[in-house]
């Protein structure tokens, strides 16, 4: 069913559904990395893409982002609602 | 799950006051937004002369109450809610006109909103002949093309106000037939616009002879988006839309002529109309996964409603974003769902306001009408190869709950910056003050990214893109982080039936005029072209004599045998007359 092609009458040639599968995925990261790669050729210095403190952040948080994706799933739902009110008050606390 | 479940505004029926136009005199009248019901919105307004109208404003009740949803304490009073008002620029002009809004454009005092688009029309030549355009240089028996001094004028006006524009987008007619088009890209490039865009048929892109070349060059001189006008996928669509035959293969030439030359940033731009273009919103979508690498987004567009029209008439054309939606969702079999992907343009308004705060960048402000438009960001899932809603990776909801209470506390700190050295030690603690600034700010993008991070569920590249839009809001982590999304939109402009003045107050789409008194017009977009165009062109407009007949060739934008060459290489492009 799904990506099935009907043909109208009048020759219009239509999805019966469209499964949003793409053949085009490496592709798809790789325009996103080369416009990466174009700021930070373009720009030289100038670009945050070439900046170490920036890149060390980035790789922090992503590291940070990993586990706390494994920590979220050992949470459960109603635990990690606890854990974000608790952390929205830390948070905001001061401002 | 749908957003509003568990909450009692579904139970309650959407009311509320506004004013309108009549569609037969424009004079402005009061109007009221209601459920009807059929589970259904509609505008009713009468008009003392000429009656009684109604029109469709939403399809879906139960998605429209979505869009006006406000968020409130338990004392009923609103924290945060997607109808806003922005950060308005001081008026262009003095409220001449008695009867108010939409009668003085050019900005007056009413306006709610700043231009976050600005548009300049640079013709009304067209090589193509689209009967519902109104832009058309034999059918208005006049030029409109304004010099390049006009022009740099027109983008001066936009980007030295207090709150500058930051997008612009070249408008017509097909403004890719201008020779100058080049010139004119690099020219909003210099003037410091981050992006400029042009909304085209694709005419310069795909010419057979030359039309690789003339993309670079654009590119090269600053050109960064296409707004390229795509109504499916099927040459029969196109002969219905656009009464031109086999256009798919030109539309194709554009495509592969920026992926040529690096252009990286199309967007398809759809105009749907009812059992015409509505049946390919599944096609233009496979379309766009397919050429993933140079399409970043789709613009549906429901088709405005021109000249006068009978009931019945109206009642059988009119779309709204609502049926838009609904027709993804039917076509993707609910994987792009109206009940939990779509979101309102203003969502993202007061997180913009944190990043650009924090990054001291100039901020985009978003803060159009609810009922202005919607928008989804579709992601490839990695492991699966598919693309799902961004709701995947993170829960949008919470993030912009977050950010809006975020800014609700630290807002005041834009107005008043901490000036605790200056205060005791005068003029020499102002580099102290701007140390302490920036520490604050940064503590400030720590809690901000953490509190986000929370909500956060997937890791990857994309994320870390984000990651860098949240610390530097700049172009490079928007440019970059949208280069891994595609961008679904809907946006409905107004025509005199459906218009609302709440809706015009707050447009941020705004057309720039040079006007020959040296002044410069800026006119929202739905005035413009419901009201404003006719006595505008007016008086900007260049007769047709033979001289302009010669220097500008108003009959395609090239010389008629290049035309007749490029019929018979389309096999068909064909205009009446020719």
């Amino acid at each position: 069913m799904p990506d099935e092609i009907i043909e109208t009458k009048d020759g219009m040639k239509l999805r019966k559904l469209v499964e949003l599968k793409t053949n085009t995925a490496e592709e798809y990261q790789q325009a996103m990395l080369d416009r990466v790669e174009y700021f930070k050729e373009k720009n030289q210095e100038k670009s945050q893409f070439n900046s170490f403190l920036q890149n060390t952040v980035v790789k922090a948080f992503s590291t940070l982002l990993s586990l706390k994706t494994k920590v979220d799933e050992s949470l459960g739902e109603e635990n990690l609602k606890k854990v974000h009110e608790v952390l929205d008050n830390v948070l905001m606390f001061g401002l | 799950m749908y957003h509003l479940d568990g909450t009692d505004i579904l139970d309650a029926k959407y009311y509320r006051k506004t004013f309108s136009i009549c569609p037969e005199c424009m004079e402005r009248i009061p109007a009221v937004v209601k459920e009807d019901d059929d589970g259904k919105v509609y505008m009713y307004k009468t008009c003392e002369k000429h009656g009684d109208f109604k029109d469709l404003i939403s399809s879906s009740a139960k998605y429209y109450k979505w869009t006006h949803y406000a968020k409130k304490d338990k004392d009923g009073k609103v924290i945060w809610q997607f109808e806003k008002n922005g950060e308005a620029n001081p008026p262009d002009c003095a409220s001449e006109d008695p009867r108010g809004c939409p009668y003085n454009c050019g900005l007056c005092a009413e306006h709610l909103s700043t231009c976050s688009l600005a548009l300049i029309d640079l013709t009304n030549r067209c090589n193509f002949n689209c009967n519902f355009c109104y832009a058309n240089v034999e059918k208005a028996g006049y030029l409109i093309e304004p010099t390049l001094e006009e022009i740099e004028r027109i983008m001066d006006h936009f980007r030295n106000k207090p709150i500058p524009a930051v997008a612009i987008m070249f408008t017509g007619g097909e403004p890719t037939v201008r020779k100058d088009f080049p010139e004119i890209c690099k020219m909003a490039k210099d003037k410091g616009f981050k992006e400029v865009i042009v909304a085209t048929n694709g005419y310069g892109f795909q010419k057979k002879n030359g039309g690789l070349e003339w993309t670079r060059k654009v590119y090269e001189m600053g050109l960064d988006t296409l707004y390229l006008q795509f109504d499916g996928i099927n040459n029969t669509t196109y002969e219905k839309t656009r009464g031109i035959k086999n256009l798919m293969p030109y539309k194709m030439r554009v495509v592969e002529n920026c992926r040529k030359v690096g252009l990286s940033s199309i967007n398809l731009v759809a105009t749907i109309a009812r059992g015409v273009t509505d049946i390919e919103v599944g096609n233009i979508i496979q379309f766009a996964l397919d050429n993933i690498d140079v399409v970043r987004g789709i613009t549906f567009q429901p088709v405005s409603l021109c000249g006068r029209i009978s009931a019945e008439d109206m009642n059988e054309l009119r779309i709204t974003n609502a049926d838009v939606i609904q027709e993804i969702d039917n076509q993707t079999g609910g994987k792009i769902g109206i009940e939990n992907s779509w979101y309102p343009l203003t969502t993202i308004v007061e997180f913009g306001r944190v990043v650009s705060y924090l990054a001291d960048v100039e901020p985009i402000e978003f803060t159009c009408h609810p009922d202005c438009g919607f928008a989804t960001y579709l992601v490839v899932d990695p492991d699966t190869n598919e693309m799902v809603p961004i709701m995947d990776y993170f829960d949008p909801l919470k993030v912009i709950d977050f950010a809006n209470r975020f800014w609700a506390k630290i807002k005041h700190k834009e107005k008043q910056p901490l000036k605790f050295f200056e205060n005791l030690m005068g003029d020499a603690g102002k580099t102290l003050d701007q140390g302490l600034n920036f520490l604050d700010k940064t503590q400030l993008k720590a809690r901000f990214l953490l509190g986000v991070l929370q909500y956060m569920k997937k890791p990857g590249k994309l994320m870390e893109l984000f990651s860098r839009l949240l610390m530097n809001g700049d172009w490079e982590s928007i440019s970059s982080f949208t280069h891994g999304t595609l961008l679904l939109s809907s946006m409905h402009f107004q025509d005199a039936y459906n218009m609302d003045i709440e809706r015009v107050k707050r447009c941020i789409v705004h057309f720039g005029v040079a006007m020959p008194d040296g002044s410069v017009k800026e006119i929202s977009f739905c005035t413009m072209n419901t009201l404003h165009r006719p006595n505008i062109e007016k008086q900007v407009a260049k007769k047709l004599t033979q001289k302009v007949k010669e220097e500008f060739d108003t009959s395609v934008g090239q010389a008629r045998e290049d035309l007749q060459q490029e019929v018979a290489q389309n096999g068909g492009i064909k205009k009446e007359g020719i």
